[in-house]
């Protein structure tokens, strides 16, 4: 089954293992000089996309085209989309997406501002330290590496799947036959691609596909020329919600009490160095965590096209332009049906015994390694490679260095073995003369 | 499983740039050995506590974190000079850090009484002008 989107175009690799050290989960091993990823680490932060000077990474979604092959398509279109436009009004983007085939073109912002409301219904009357999990690529994160802080999770759907569903629901309450519905999202990051066949919190995915904004973008502006202007009391904009584009608009939205002591952390390693800290305890004071794997939040999507810095700027003046939210018949569905797991992955054995007999062996193989972190063994360090080399996927002669100094050994062994001549050789080497 | 190490490690006085290393390693360690969750974050949270103990208000120690089937154990021993008053120091609140720690955030008098709070036995041993030692146990 596939686990992640980010996938490798190995004529392109060079083997480089640039992205095996940027990688927060150390998920990649560069084998046969291609770097190759382990499905169950990858969390699809895409780091290794944003990394690669050889574009060896990348991650597919539907196209445009691909809109046509349902009756009823509808869009549901991101905050962050919005910022790929230049601050163009949001209602004028809508019409270019209706132009292009869909039936119904749908903000996420409206389910963002009213997850925001009940974030912050649901900090009020729930003592305790909450993380946001609208991003999956954080919960997946903290599913792998953090197992203890999963019970930290808020425990709702991200505003993409809540507002899915009820696009569903409300297109079958108007009479359209639920095979004929898709429900597309323009995506900025490979992570809400995944969600299609490896939802975070939920058993079955609302949307159907997924349209990368690097897929979609020409269209839209193909589209724009061929469109008018709209009002816009006609379409309205939720553009409170539109701030849950960047990282930092999650926690704007909040109840004022909330907002003071709220904290948004965006860019994976950051996050990770936050983690750290909540791991041990060590952050006093903040009760909600908004975290972003991207930097800058969904601006930051590898998928967009703009630059994150324009498109964070464009999108901070329209959000701007927002008075109210807009207050709606809810009819959405958070509440998740269970509770986010921790996944058991990178133990070194099932039984703790044997677990402890390898972790001995792992200070072993530590020790022999040069510790130089150097990656040419295709793992991202010494401490990985040791790991690799205790659960069997790996072994000494991968380190270069000792490699090398095996072969001075044997080289030094040979030389030796030459004075270990027989006699009648010897003879031939002293001239005649016998010593 | 008999009792073996996992961690052991020296704590200079004031060394706030490693402050947290022996924490961290722990607690990488332990989810290599599957230990459950919750498990792993009470260990680690005690074992941060107490290394933070020993760079505040210590002059330097050891640290040494041990497993067995029953549970995990942190011992942390350090040289001197001691709590005058014990039941005080693990009062929340109490505090002799000074400016300069509490100005890092560190000292809020907290550490002490987490490490109570996260463990599910604790044993001390100290005095005015003495060498401390804690034994923090968490059971599985």
């Amino acid at each position: 089954m596939k686990k992640h989107s980010v996938l490798l175009k190995e004529e392109l690799c060079e083997g480089c293992t640039n992205c095996v050290k940027n990688c927060p989960t150390k998920a990649i091993r560069v084998h046969n000089g291609k770097a190759m990823i382990r499905d169950e680490l990858c969390i699809d932060c895409a780091e290794c996309i944003r990394i690669c000077a050889y574009h060896a990474k990348h991650s597919q979604t539907a196209e445009i085209a691909d809109v046509s092959s349902y009756k009823y398509p509808i869009a549901l279109v991101p905050p962050s989309f919005y910022g790929q436009f230049k601050g163009l009004n949001p209602a004028r983007v809508r019409v270019a997406l209706y132009e292009l085939g869909f039936k119904e073109v749908i903000d996420v912002s409206l389910a963002a501002e009213a997850l925001s409301r009940k974030t912050s219904e649901f900090l009020a009357s729930n003592p305790g330290i909450y993380i946001s999990s609208s991003c999956p690529v954080v919960v997946r994160l903290i599913k792998i590496l953090y197992p203890e802080l999963t019970g930290h999770l808020i425990p709702f759907k991200a505003p993409t799947d809540a507002m899915g569903e009820k696009a569903r629901k409300d297109a079958i309450a108007k009479g359209v036959a639920p095979e004929d519905i898709g429900v597309f999202l323009l995506t900025p990051c490979p992570g809400k691609n995944t969600n299609i066949f490896d939802p975070v919190g939920i058993e079955n995915s609302p949307i159907d596909k997924t349209i990368a904004v690097t897929q979609a973008y020409q269209a839209v502006l193909a589209a724009l020329e061929k469109t008018q202007d709209v009002a816009e009391e006609d379409l309205p904009v939720p553009y409170l919600g539109l701030g849950w584009g960047q990282s930092g608009g999650e926690v704007q939205l909040l109840h004022e009490q909330v907002q003071d002591y709220s904290l948004s952390v965006s860019g994976i390693h950051r996050v990770r160095a936050l983690l750290n800290e909540l791991s041990r305890n060590n952050i006093k004071g903040v009760r909600y965590f908004e975290l972003s794997a991207c930097e800058f939040g969904c601006v930051g999507g590898v998928f967009n096209v703009v630059n994150p810095f324009q498109a964070r700027s464009d999108l901070r003046r329209l959000r701007a332009k927002g008075k109210a939210m807009i207050e709606q018949n809810e009819g959405y569905d958070f509440d998740l049906p269970g509770k986010f797991e921790p996944l058991q992955i990178g133990r070194l054995d099932g039984d703790l015994e044997r677990a402890m007999e390898k972790l001995t062996q792992l200070e072993e193989e530590i020790a022999v390694l040069p510790g130089l972190d150097c990656a040419a063994c295709g793992a991202p360090d010494c401490k990985t490679l040791a790991e690799d080399i205790v659960t069997g996927v790996a072994s000494r002669t991968d380190c270069i260095f000792l490699l090398r100094k095996q072969m001075g050994d044997l080289a030094e062994t040979l030389s030796a073995l030459l004075y270990e001549l027989p006699p009648v050789m010897k003879k031939e080497k002293t001239d005649g003369k016998v010593g | 499983m008999q009792e073996q190490i996992l961690i052991q490690s020296k704590i200079e006085k004031g060394d706030f740039t490693r402050g947290g290393e022996v924490s961290s390693s722990l607690k990488d360690i332990l989810r290599k050995l599957g230990v459950p969750s919750d498990t792993s974050r009470r260990v680690t949270i005690v074992t941060y506590e107490l290394e933070m103990n020993i760079i505040i208000h210590s002059l330097g120690g050891e640290i040494t974190v041990l497993i067995s089937s029953e549970q995990i154990k942190v011992i942390a021993e350090d040289q001197g000079p001691g709590i005058p008053d014990v039941e005080q120091a693990f009062q929340p609140g109490y505090s002799t850090a000074d400016d300069f720690v509490r100005g890092m955030g560190f000292g809020a008098g907290m550490g002490l009484n987490n490490v109570k709070h996260f463990s599910d036995q604790l044993t001390v041993e100290t005095g005015q002008g003495k060498k401390s030692k804690f034994i923090a146990s968490v059971y599985f």
